[in-house]
């Protein structure tokens, strides 16, 4: 099935932020930002920037009418810095002039005093230094240290994953409007309304009453607008507060990748241990995670890390420490997969490196290791409908494993220059946000007098489909054309209190909520029209296909008549539901729990082709079998599963987030951070829906699709690593990705230089 | 498809094309002395702050601004003529969200002084549909979920379109090398490709289905 919005991007008529017709008399918004990574503002000298033409106001933190605070998680992030500053792009400013242009002009006429403080970069130099987010937290299964006794192998090692740039190809952007009554409006590209409308409350002093948001799409967001979308909002509504005018805001793409965070680098530690059969017995691990400046979401996201320690893989004796690192870079953030994927790539590490030790192939220790039904995470939970090992094999039936090794095989041994290197990468990733009550929502359902139907909930449309699943949802309760379901802006005041569109999880939510509505008013409209037709059985009627069936047969009551008259008999045509995810708890202070609803599951295949004279390489060849559950809609679900594999094999080989040694990004444009173009896409992808997989737990028996195969990337990393094996069997693979050409070029030849950091520096 | 499967009836587009060409129009058409002399005081007061007029034939409709000379293509685009399915990410040539027709050849509207593509034709996503109908490359993105966030889909349509111009059955190759100057961050480059060489189709079939 099409995706309905669809129709209206080709036409290039979807409006978003910053395509809407700005409102008479709007201002335009700069900041002005901190050029150093750590240190004291002495002075700030306003006056030539204030005089600089076409500047109305410059707005900074003591003209802030509430608290100076928009910390979610932690409350130690102020919206405009007035004594400190703890990153480059730190926002310390917010000028306001008659167009965008006189705005920055004035921004750089800003003159500050700073003092400088050593800055901290690395996570593990922050954790020495005890600069930390939150405390360490450790999840634990069995007793690693009496299974270190067992284990025939013992290997111990260090994984990197480096930042990502989430390049929504919208950038931050926000607008907003005094209202009457002291009250203000904003337009946000949020994934999270009820953030920035309890933000803004919050810093301007009023209530959230008093603040709407709203949403309509967003062009992309990745995670990249769940909790960082929140400042750039509240700025422009303190804007348009003390102006008394609107305000809007739109950051340009290198303040956007200056100014924000990217997903978490982690350096790990890891220490695996196995039998000589391939039983993984043990498994000890340290993640330091580098938070950047603030907390943002990083608990959470480390809390995922823990929660994603052993992938797919049972391991009986676990112990997994998180420690989230303070650090003198932009906050990091939320980024599809939240942590998972960082954890992820360790056990795979670790995997590669003790097959690399036993003479094996990483895939005969994956395949050992596999989940089954019933056993235990180290979080307590166990897994139920346990797809691990059905994906793992199917793929290997789709792909005809042993032939297509024997193929590579062959390749390798014919060419001497061009080496293919291949991994399998399976995935088991936990459905439900993490924290508890973040599992719920609301849905608010209008049928009018005309039969259309209008639908709101929280969910936040970016391109992952769910406005079209949720029509599909109601068009499919109601019996009725898709054409006569809309869904509505996201907006606080039709949907209150509501969790952000992340963990993968919009869908389900709002879909429940949204199922349960529709039910109620269908269960009105049908006790209405039994009593109208005398009938006692309410079973012996049905609508299908905008028609009301009564015994099967047709009845003269279409949709629209059926409305009419369930108006006319002042029967109520809205709902309002809610959803709350039952069965799940988690207890943090043993860290044990059933937190997921469900987990999703896949395996790919990863083919790789390597020029061994340049170091460039080319995924070719990725095939996948993945656990959909039912799905709503393959169509949509399989170009989300397409696209987060190619996001994630960009994170593990060309996406490189650099920054010099004054804490200053380099990568700020897209000439220097590469992400995926049509020529990385690989030459195949082909994406198989697991058969006969079901799921109560999921809307209509689907299950959620946003994130999990952004981890089938990891597979790249070793893919290549195996190809770089081929040509030179003795390279020592460091298992920090990215693994961008350059460094497979000099994993290949130069022993010398790769006992160097890889560092490019560049005077601004 | 026909029309009737499409879901928007009502075309921005139009309208705003509707609003853009009276308005501007209006400059030149408007008779009557009075209207006349307060035109060329106002034209008088521009040219006093550094504008400049500029002649722009965008989607077949002509254009007659006065504008900054420094104001892109992609500006006068989005700003002045409202015809916003145009993009700007990057604002830097590296992106391909504001890729454009200009006499039937793909540039970025972005690296473009507005001033340079005076009395040539530009085409925007706006000027590919006839009437309310689909243009068939719009069609296969359709078809074939060539999109995801829809952010970058009027550029990717665009740079189709010049590349079907100058051929009609292209290589997979050359597909590649003429639209990767095009990101996609939410990587619906699978279906994008399926798009484009489904639009081949229709157009050779000379199809419109
Ligand atoms: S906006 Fe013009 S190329 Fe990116
Ligand atoms: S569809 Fe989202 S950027 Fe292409």
């Amino acid at each position: 099935m099409k995706n309905y919005d669809s129709y209206q991007h080709v036409r290039g008529e979807s409006l978003f932020l910053d395509d809407l017709t700005s409102p008479e008399g709007v201002l335009h918004a700069a900041i002005f930002s901190s050029p150093i990574a750590h240190g004291l503002i002495k002075t700030i000298d306003f006056h030539e920037a204030l005089n600089s033409s076409g500047v109305i106001a410059i707005l900074s933190a003591k003209d802030i009418p509430g608290e100076n605070q928009i910390g979610g998680i932690i409350p130690d992030e102020v919206l405009l810095a007035s004594e400190k500053v703890d990153y480059i792009g730190q926002p310390i400013a917010l000028v306001i002039a008659d167009s965008y242009l006189n705005a920055k002009k004035a921004s750089n006429k800003i003159k500050i005093n700073l003092e400088k403080l050593p800055p901290i970069f690395d996570p593990r130099e922050a954790f020495r230094n005890n600069s930390l987010i939150i405390p360490s937290r450790t999840f634990e299964i069995g007793d690693v240290e009496r299974a270190w006794k067992s284990c025939d192998l013992i290997i111990e090692g260090t994984a990197d994953s480096g930042g990502q740039e989430h390049l929504y190809l919208e950038t931050q952007a926000a607008l907003a409007y005094p209202q009457e009554g002291n009250k203000i409006k904003i337009i946000s590209s949020t994934q999270s309304p009820t953030a920035v409308q309890r933000t803004t409350a919050r810093i301007l002093a009023i209530k959230m009453n008093q603040v709407e948001v709203d949403v309509t799409r967003l062009g992309g967001g990745f995670g990249g607008k769940e909790d960082q979308a929140t400042a750039w909002a509240v700025m422009a509504a303190l804007g348009a507060y003390k102006m008394k005018a609107p305000v809007k805001l739109v950051l340009k793409r290198n303040d956007d990748m200056r100014m924000t965070g990217k997903r978490h680098p982690y350096s790990s530690d890891f220490k695996i241990g196995l039998t000589n059969d391939l039983k993984i017995l043990a498994y000890e691990v340290t993640f330091y995670q580098n938070a950047g400046a603030a907390a943002d979401l990083s608990p959470a996201i480390l809390e995922r890390t823990l929660f994603h320690t052993t992938n797919s893989y049972f391991i009986p004796n676990v112990k997994a420490t998180g420690i989230s690192c303070k650090t003198n870079l932009p906050p990091n953030t939320a980024f599809r997969g939240f942590g998972g994927p960082q954890a992820m790539f360790v056990i795979e590490s670790a995997i590669f490196k003790a097959a690399e030790k036993l003479g094996v192939d990483p895939f005969e220790i994956q395949e050992k290791n596999l989940l089954n039904e019933g056993d235990e995470f180290p979080f307590g939970q166990r897994a139920e409908n346990c797809n691990a090992r059905k994906t793992w094999n199917e793929l290997k039936r789709k792909i005809n494993f042993e032939k297509t090794k024997v193929n590579i095989r062959n390749f390798n041994q014919e060419n001497n220059l061009i080496k293919k290197g291949f991994a399998l990468m399976p995935i088991c990733f936990g459905i439900s946000f993490t924290n508890t009550l973040m599992n719920q929502a609301n849905a608010l359902v209008h049928i009018y007098t005309d039969g259309s139907v209008g639908i709101s909930t929280a969910a936040v449309e970016m391109g992952q489909g769910v406005n079209h699943k949720l029509r599909q949802v109601a068009a499919e309760l109601f019996s009725i054309d898709l054409e006569k379901v809309s869904i509505e802006s996201t907006n606080t005041t039709r949907s209150a209190n509501t969790s952000p569109t992340a963990a993968s999880s919009a869908a389900d939510l709002n879909g429940k909520a949204l199922e349960n509505a529709c039910r109620i008013i269908l269960d009105r409209i049908i006790t209405n029209i039994a009593r109208e037709l005398k009938v006692d059985d309410l079973k012996r009627l049905l609508i299908k296909k905008n028609i009301l069936l009564l015994d099967n047969k047709p009845t003269e009551f279409t949709w629209e008549k059926l409305i009419q008259k369930t108006y006319t008999d002042r029967v109520s045509l809205s709902a309002q539901a809610y959803y709350a995810t039952p069965g799940i708890y988690f207890n943090r202070n043993i860290n044990k729990g059933k937190a997921f609803a469900y987990h999703v599951y896949g395996t790919a295949f990863i083919e790789t082709a390597l020029d061994c004279l340049r170091g460039i390489y080319k995924i070719t060849d990725v095939k996948i079998v993945h656990d959909f559950g039912k799905s709503l809609n393959p169509v949509i679900d399989k170009g989300q599963a397409e696209g987060a594999l190619i996001q994630g094999l960009g994170w593990m080989t060309i996406e490189e987030v650099i920054y010099d040694e004054r804490g200053k990004l380099i990568t700020d444009t897209l000439s220097t951070y590469k992400v995926p173009d049509l020529h990385f896409t690989p030459d195949k992808v082909e994406i198989n829906f697991l058969e006969d997989s079901e799921n109560p737990m999921g809307i209509f028996n689907s299950k959620a699709i946003g994130e999990p195969p952004l981890m089938y990337g990891i597979g790249g990393y070793f893919a290549i690593a195996n190809a770089i094996k081929a040509f030179k069997q003795d390279t020592n693979i460091d298992c920090k990705a990215p693994m961008t050409p350059e460094k497979v070029l000099i994993s290949l030849y130069s022993e010398s230089i790769k006992q160097k950091p890889l560092k490019i520096t560049k005077e601004s | 498809m026909n029309d009737k499967s499409s879901p928007r009836k009502f075309s921005r587009r139009k309208f705003v094309q509707g609003v853009s060409t009276t308005i501007i129009g209006s400059y030149v058409l408007t008779p009557g002395v009075s209207k006349i002399s307060e035109k060329l005081e106002a034209e008088t007061k521009e040219i006093a702050s550094g504008k400049k007029p500029l002649n722009l034939i965008v989607n077949k409709v002509r254009y007659e601004l006065m504008i900054s000379p420094e104001t892109t293509l992609a500006e006068v685009l989005r700003n002045e003529l409202k015809l916003t399915g145009t993009k700007l990410i990057c604002n830097h040539g590296e992106c391909g969200g504001c890729t454009v027709l200009l006499n039937g050849e793909a540039i970025y509207s972005c690296q473009m002084l507005a001033l340079d593509a005076g009395e040539k034709e530009v085409t925007t996503i706006e000027g590919l549909l006839t009437g309310e109908e689909l243009h068939p490359i719009q069609k296969a993105f359709v078809e074939h979920d060539g999109l995801q966030c829809g952010y970058c889909t009027p550029g990717q349509i665009i740079a189709a379109q010049a590349i079907l111009l100058k051929n009609s059955q292209p290589s997979k190759e050359e597909i590649l090398t003429g639209m990767s100057g095009n990101l996609c961050r939410c990587a619906a480059y699978p279906n994008i490709l399926k798009s484009v060489l489904a639009a081949a189709g229709y157009l050779t079939e000379g199809t419109n289905r």
